[in-house]
C-alpha cells in the first residue's frame, strides 16, 4: 500500500513535470498548426543552458538556471518556427513532410548537444530539500517544488488565456487566423509571441524533467516525448486544458505501472493509451470540439 | 590491394546491399505508396531476430549464456525467407493503423511510437529476446561447408547480397511500372479519389506494407547472418530517420534514387567516418555530428531539392504506346477497337427506361445540420438529369452521398436494384457508380494520360498479383487503354499534353482531365460535380453534346451546374433542391413556370 | 468610360468600385463593375449561384485580388488593401461562413471584435452592442459554437458593430437559415446596423427579401452588373426573374460561392 502511495507521489512530480511540457506543446500546435517533434530536444537543451548555468559559480540555484533555461527555450522555439517550419508551410508542404523536418530538427539540436557534451550523463548541484510526509505521501522538497511550480503555470496560463487581451487574441488566432486579421489582430505578431511562451514553458519543463530525473543526457527526452504525445492526443491537439488533465493520467499511470509491472515497461500503457486514442479518436478523448 | 583493403570491400558489398534493399523497401512505401512508415525499422529488427533464433542452436547450447525462445539451428536459406515471412506478417497489425480511417501524419506519429514502444519492450524483456544484450553468435550460412572467415567466404557473401538487391530492385521496378503500381501513385496523390475511382485503399495499403516489411525483413536477416549479432540497441527509432534520409535525398517515388540514396547516406556516412580520427574532439562527436549532418540534410534537401538527387521519371506513356503503335503490327497491339465514348459492352442489351438509381428519404446530419432532409429521388436510365438549386441547398453533398463519401444518417439508396447505402465508395465505383469532385481532384503527379488509364476499370494489371506478371501480361490492355484515352484527348483537345503532370495544366484543363478520368472508368451512372466551372463557355457546349450523345448511347448522367443556361440545353429532367429537399423537378420551361422554384431562387 | 467621368460618379459615395475586374489565380470573376453605396444608404447585390457577388465583396475588403479598376473608400483609393486595415478604416466585414471564433465565448467574441480599440472603451462598447442585439446580452459566457445559426449571425454581426464601423460589408448572412430565421436576420438585424448610420452593402441570394431592406439593388450575373435600381423598379421589370433562371452569359472562370 505505502508504495502504491509513494508511486502515487511520483506520478505526481511527473505528471507536473508533463503537464508543463505537454501544455506548451498543444498551445504551439494550436497555434502553428505543427506537429513539433524537435520539441524534446528543446527541452533537453534548455536543460543543458540551465546546468551550465547552475555550474557557474557554488552559489547559482538551479532555479535561477531556470529562468536562463526558459529564455534560451523561448528564443530556440521561435527560431525553429519561423525560420524552419513556417517558411516550409508557407510554401504548402504537407503536414507529413513538416512532421519529417521536424524529425530532421530533433537530429540536428540532440546530436549537436552530444557532440559538445559527449555521450556521458550530468547533473545539477543542488539539494533535494527535507523530506515531507503527507497523507501518506512521501515527497521531496524538490519534488513538492516542482509540483507547485506546475500549479503555478497551470493556473498563470489558465488566467492568461482566459482573462488578458493576449490571451483571448492567442486563442482567436488558434481558432481562425483569417478572421483574426479581419479583426484588426496582428497574427504574425502573436504568433511570434505564442512560439516565445510556449518555448519558455518548453525550458522550464526541460529543466524541471532532467531534476526529476537526477542525470540526463543528449538522448535523455526520447522517451518523454512519447509520454508528450500520449498527454496531447489524449486531451485533444491544440487542447491547452486537455493537455492538463492528459498529462495528470498519463503521468499517474506510468508511475504506478512502474509499481506493478515493472519499471522497465512503466512507459508502456502509455503509448498503448496513445495507440488506442489514435486508432480509434485521434481527436482526443476529453476533447471538446475546439479550444477552450 | 592489401588483404585488409579486399577485406574491407567485401565488408562493404554486403553493407550497401542491406541497406539498399532496406531503402527499396521504404521507398516502395512512402515513395510509391505515400505511407509515411516511421516505425519501418522495427520491421528490419524483426526480420533480423527471426533469421537468427532461426538459425541458431537451441538456448541451452554455448552454455546457456543467452536466453531465446526457438532455437531450431535450420540450414540456409531457411532463416533468410523466415526474416522476410516475418517482416511481412508483422506488419498485419499495422494496417489497422493504417487503414481507411487514420492517415497522414496522425497514423506516421502511431507508427512511430508502435516502433518506441517495441524497442522498449524487446530491450528489456529477456526470456524472449535476451534484452538489451541481444544475440550474438548466431551461425552464418553454410557455414560448416566454407570457412566463414576467408575472403572468398566474404566475397560470396557480398556477391549473394548484392544479387538480393538487385532482385529487390527489378521486382519493385516491376510492380511500381505497372497498372497497380499506377493506382499505388494515384493513392499517394489523392487517396479520396483514388477510392472514388474503385480502388481499395486499405488492400493496397496493406499490400505495400507487408512488402515493404518483407524487404526490411529481408535486409535485418542478411545483416545479421553476416555479423553474427541482434543487438536491439542498433534498431533505434533513428535509424528509421536515416532511411527516410536516404529516400529523400535519392529521391522519392523512384527506385534508383533509393538505390542511390541508400548508397550515400547509411553507407557513405558509415564508412566516411572511418577516415576521420577518431581523436578529433571528445569521445562520441564524430558520430554525434553524423546524426547532426542526416538532419542538416532531411531539411536542406526538402528545402532545396524536395524532389531529391534522381527525380521521379515523368512516365511518357502515351510516346512509348505511340511507338509501339507505329512499329511493324506484330499483333501485340492489334487493331485496337475504341469504345471510349461508347457505353461498356454489354449495356447496350439492357432495356432503356426505368431507374437506374432511386433513393427513398435520404437524410445525411452534419452534426445536427441535416444537410439533405429525406430526399427521395429516382435517376433514369440513359438520361442526362440535372440538379439545381441556391447555394447550399445540400446538391454536392447528395451527390458525395450516392457516390458513398458521405454516410447517410438516414434512407436507402439503390443502385441497379441493389441496396448499396452501406457499401464503400470504391465497391460502388467499381458497380459503374462513379462522381467526379467539386474541387481539383487531378492526381498530379500522374501525367494526362496516366491519370485517364488509371481508371479504366478491372485491368489485368491493376492487382499484386497481374503487376508481378509484367508487361508481356498485361502491356496489351494498356495500349488499348491508351487508344481509347488518346480518342478522348483529341475529342477534348488535351492531345499534345497527354504526357504531361496533370498538376501543371490551367485549371481548366484539369477539369477536362477530371471528366474524361470518369468517362475513363466506364460508369453506369456518372455523378458530375459543377463539371463546366471554369470551362470556357464554347467549351462547355461542346462537352455538353458530347455528354448528350453518350447518354444516347446508353450511360447515364446525373450533373449539377449552377449555370441554368447549361440546364436549359442539355439536361431532361433537372431536379430542384432546396434547403436539403426536393422541391421540384421537369423540363427547365416547366420548372420556370413553376411559382415555387422561381421562388426559391429569389427567396433563398 | 474615362477616369474623369468615373471618379464623377463616386464622388460623395462612401464605398465605390469603378471598373472593378477581380478574381483567382488572374483568372476575372467579376468584371469591370462599378458599384456605388453613399452614406447611410442600404444597398444589396442579389444575383444566381456563381454571378461573382461574394467575389466583389471580398475583393472589396482585400481578400481576393483586384485585377483591374479601383476601390474607393471615402473618396481615397484603396485597391487591394488588407482586411485589417479595411477594419481599421472603418469598413466591417462578415464573411458568409467562418464568421465567428468557435472555440471564444460571446463576450470574448465581441472582445475580438474591439481588438483595435482602446482596452478602456471595450466594455462600453460591449454594451453598446448589447443594446443593439438585446437577444446576445442572455448568451454572453456561452461558446461561439454552441450558438444556433440565427446567434451566431447575430454575434457576427455584433462583433464588427464593436468597432462602430461607418460602412457594413455582410456577405449572404442568411446562408444555411432556416427561412423565418433568415427573415428576421435581414428585416430586425440589418435594419439595426442601418440605424446606427452606417452604410450597408448586402450581397444575398433571397433577392426577395433583401430588395424589402434595401434602398438600391444591383443584380449580377455572370460577374458583369445585369440591372440596377430601386426595389420597386425591379419588381416591376420583366428582366428580374429570369435573370436568376438563366439566361445570363456564363461566368468565364471558377468562383468563389
Amino acid at each position: 500500500m505505502s508504495l502504491f502511495l509513494a508511486s502515487v507521489g511520483f506520478g505526481l512530480v511527473t505528471a507536473s513535470v508533463l503537464a508543463i511540457a505537454a501544455v506548451g506543446f498543444s498551445v504551439q500546435f494550436g497555434v502553428t498548426d505543427v506537429i513539433n517533434l524537435a520539441y524534446g530536444s528543446v527541452m533537453i537543451a534548455s536543460a543543458y543552458v540551465a546546468y551550465f548555468v547552475n555550474q557557474l559559480g557554488p552559489g547559482v540555484s538551479i532555479w535561477l538556471a531556470m529562468l536562463v533555461a526558459a529564455v534560451l527555450g523561448a528564443l530556440l522555439s521561435l527560431v525553429i518556427n519561423k525560420y524552419v517550419y513556417a517558411p516550409f508551410q508557407r510554401r504548402g508542404m504537407a503536414p507529413i513532410g513538416i512532421v519529417i523536418v521536424s524529425l530532421g530538427m530533433l537530429l540536428i539540436i540532440e546530436y549537436t548537444i552530444q557532440a559538445v557534451q559527449g555521450t556521458g550523463n550530468l547533473s545539477y548541484t543542488m539539494s533535494q530539500g527535507p523530506t515531507l510526509t503527507f497523507a501518506g505521501l512521501i515527497l521531496s522538497g524538490v519534488q513538492l517544488a516542482i509540483i507547485g511550480l506546475s500549479v503555478v503555470f497551470m493556473v498563470g496560463l489558465h488566467l492568461l488565456l482566459r482573462y488578458t487581451r493576449f490571451g483571448k487574441a492567442m486563442r482567436a488566432t488558434a481558432a481562425d487566423r483569417t478572421l483574426a486579421r479581419n479583426c484588426g489582430i496582428r497574427t504574425d505578431r502573436v504568433v511570434t509571441l505564442a512560439c516565445l511562451l510556449t518555448g519558455a514553458l518548453c525550458g522550464i519543463s526541460g529543466t524541471t524533467f532532467a531534476i526529476n530525473l537526477g542525470s540526463f543526457g543528449a538522448t535523455s527526452a526520447d522517451l518523454f516525448l512519447v509520454m508528450i504525445l500520449a498527454a496531447v492526443f489524449l486531451g485533444g491537439p491544440g487542447q491547452p486544458y486537455g493537455a492538463m488533465l492528459g498529462a495528470l493520467v498519463i503521468g499517474v499511470i506510468t508511475e504506478v505501472s512502474a509499481v506493478f509491472i515493472t519499471a522497465d515497461y512503466k512507459y508502456v500503457p502509455a503509448f498503448v493509451i496513445l495507440l488506442v486514442i489514435l486508432a480509434v479518436r485521434p481527436r482526443g478523448i476529453f476533447n471538446a470540439g475546439a479550444i477552450g | 590491394m592489401s588483404q585488409a583493403t579486399l577485406f574491407y570491400l567485401a565488408n562493404l558489398l554486403t553493407y550497401g546491399a542491406v541497406d539498399v534493399i532496406a531503402c527499396l523497401g521504404l521507398s516502395m512505401q512512402f515513395g510509391v505508396a505515400g505511407i509515411s512508415n516511421f516505425g519501418y525499422i522495427l520491421f528490419q529488427a524483426a526480420g533480423a531476430y527471426t533469421a537468427a533464433i532461426l538459425a541458431l542452436p537451441p538456448d541451452t547450447a554455448n552454455g546457456g549464456f543467452q536466453k531465446y525462445i526457438g532455437g531450431w539451428g535450420l540450414p540456409f536459406p531457411v532463416p533468410l525467407i523466415g526474416a522476410a515471412v516475418v517482416g511481412g506478417l508483422i506488419a498485419l497489425p499495422f494496417t489497422l493503423l493504417v487503414g481507411r480511417r487514420l492517415t497522414g501524419h496522425v497514423a506516421a506519429i502511431g507508427l512511430l511510437v508502435t516502433a518506441v514502444m517495441f524497442n522498449l519492450l524487446v530491450t528489456n524483456f529477456v526470456p524472449l529476446f535476451n534484452g538489451a544484450a541481444g544475440l550474438s553468435l548466431v551461425p552464418q550460412p553454410l557455414q560448416n561447408v566454407f570457412n566463414p572467415q576467408s575472403q572468398t567466404y566474404q566475397w560470396v557473401y557480398g556477391a549473394g547480397a548484392a544479387l538480393l538487391a538487385l532482385g529487390t530492385y527489378f521486382l519493385f521496378r516491376r510492380i511500381t511500372e505497372s497498372p497497380y503500381g499506377r493506382s499505388l501513385r494515384a493513392m499517394r496523390d489523392n487517396g479520396q479519389v483514388a477510392d472514388s475511382l474503385g480502388k481499395d485503399l486499405l488492400s493496397m495499403r496493406t499490400a505495400m506494407l507487408v512488402l515493404g516489411g518483407m524487404a526490411a525483413g529481408l535486409s535485418g536477416g542478411v545483416l545479421v547472418g553476416f555479423i553474427t549479432l541482434w543487438d536491439p540497441g542498433a534498431w533505434g527509432y533513428a535509424e528509421t530517420i536515416v532511411l527516410f534520409a536516404a529516400v529523400i535525398i535519392g529521391g522519392s517515388g523512384n527506385h534508383k534514387g533509393a538505390v542511390l540514396g541508400a548508397l550515400l547516406v547509411p553507407l557513405g556516412f558509415e564508412e566516411a567516418s572511418r577516415f576521420i580520427p577518431s581523436s578529433l574532439g571528445p569521445p562520441g562527436m564524430i558520430p554525434a555530428l553524423q546524426w547532426v549532418a542526416i538532419g542538416l540534410l532531411i531539411v536542406g534537401f526538402l528545402w532545396f531539392r524536395p524532389q531529391g538527387v534522381i527525380p521521379e521519371p515523368r512516365r511518357k506513356v502515351f510516346a512509348w504506346a505511340q511507338g509501339r503503335l507505329a512499329g511493324p503490327r506484330d499483333g501485340v497491339a492489334g487493331p485496337v477497337t475504341s469504345p471510349a465514348m461508347s457505353p461498356p459492352a454489354g449495356e447496350a442489351a439492357t432495356p432503356r427506361g426505368g431507374a437506374i438509381l432511386s433513393t427513398e428519404g435520404v437524410v445525411v446530419d452534419f452534426g445536427g445540420v441535416k444537410a439533405v432532409d429525406g430526399v427521395s429521388l429516382s435517376v433514369q436510365r440513359g438520361r442526362l438529369s440535372g440538379l439545381i438549386g441556391p447555394n447550399g441547398a445540400g446538391k454536392s453533398t447528395l451527390l458525395a452521398a450516392l457516390a458513398g463519401s458521405v454516410r447517410v444518417a438516414e434512407g436507402r439508396i439503390y443502385f441497379e436494384g441493389q441496396d448499396v447505402t452501406q457499401m464503400p465508395t470504391y465497391l460502388r465505383a467499381r458497380a459503374g457508380l462513379v462522381r467526379t469532385f467539386q474541387l481539383a481532384s487531378e492526381f498530379k503527379r500522374l501525367t494526362v494520360v496516366e491519370n485517364l488509364i488509371s481508371a479504366v476499370p478491372g485491368q489485368r494489371g491493376d492487382t499484386f498479383r497481374g503487376s508481378l506478371r509484367g508487361r508481356r501480361y498485361w502491356g496489351r490492355e494498356e495500349l488499348a487503354a491508351i487508344e481509347r484515352a488518346r480518342e478522348l484527348m483529341e475529342r477534348f483537345g488535351l492531345i499534345e499534353y497527354a504526357d504531361t503532370y496533370a498538376g501543371n495544366l490551367s485549371g481548366g484543363q484539369r477539369r477536362l482531365v477530371e471528366i474524361m478520368r470518369a468517362l475513363m472508368a466506364e460508369p453506369r451512372l456518372l455523378l458530375l460535380d459543377e463539371p463546366m466551372a471554369g470551362i470556357h463557355p464554347s467549351l462547355a457546349r461542346k462537352i455538353g453534346a458530347n455528354l448528350q450523345q453518350l447518354c444516347a448511347e446508353g450511360m447515364t448522367i446525373l450533373l449539377v451546374e449552377h449555370e441554368l443556361a447549361f440546364m436549359d440545353e442539355f439536361c431532361d429532367p433537372v431536379t430542384v433542391l432546396a434547403e436539403g429537399r426536393i422541391l421540384a423537378e421537369g423540363t427547365m420551361v416547366e420548372l420556370r413556370r413553376h411559382a415555387e422554384v422561381v421562388e426559391a431562387y429569389l427567396v433563398g | 468610360m474615362s477616369a474623369e467621368i468615373a471618379g464623377a460618379q463616386v464622388r460623395g459615395a462612401a464605398l465605390a468600385t469603378e471598373l472593378l475586374s477581380a478574381g483567382y489565380q488572374g483568372r476575372p470573376v467579376v468584371q469591370e463593375l462599378s458599384i456605388r453605396v453613399d452614406p447611410g444608404e442600404v444597398v444589396s447585390v442579389v444575383g444566381p449561384n456563381g454571378s461573382g457577388k461574394s467575389t466583389l465583396l471580398k475583393a472589396l475588403i482585400g481578400v481576393v485580388q483586384v485585377l483591374g479598376g479601383r476601390v474607393l473608400w471615402e473618396g481615397r483609393e484603396v485597391t487591394n488593401w488588407s482586411p485589417d486595415a479595411a477594419a481599421r478604416a472603418g469598413v466591417g466585414y462578415v464573411p458568409q461562413v467562418d464568421d465567428v471564433f468557435a472555440p471564444l465565448t460571446v463576450k470574448e467574441n465581441l472582445e475580438m471584435g474591439g481588438y483595435l480599440l482602446p482596452v478602456r472603451e471595450v466594455p462600453g462598447r460591449i454594451t453598446h452592442v448589447l443594446d443593439v442585439f438585446p437577444q446576445l446580452s442572455r448568451m454572453l459566457s456561452r461558446r461561439a459554437g454552441r450558438l444556433s445559426g440565427g446567434e451566431r449571425k447575430m454575434l457576427a454581426m455584433g462583433r464588427v458593430l464593436m468597432l462602430q464601423p461607418r460602412a457594413f460589408v455582410l456577405d449572404e448572412p442568411t446562408a444555411n437559415l432556416a427561412p423565418a430565421l433568415a427573415n428576421m436576420v435581414l428585416e430586425d438585424h440589418i435594419r439595426q446596423l442601418s440605424a446606427t448610420g452606417a452604410s450597408v452593402l448586402i450581397v444575398e441570394q433571397r433577392a426577395r427579401a433583401v430588395l424589402a431592406i434595401s434602398d438600391r439593388t444591383y443584380v449580377m450575373a455572370g460577374g458583369r452588373c445585369q440591372l440596377e435600381g430601386t426595389p420597386a423598379e425591379l419588381i416591376a421589370s420583366p428582366d428580374f426573374a429570369e435573370t436568376f433562371l438563366g439566361g445570363a452569359r456564363r461566368p468565364a472562370a471558377p468562383t468563389g460561392d
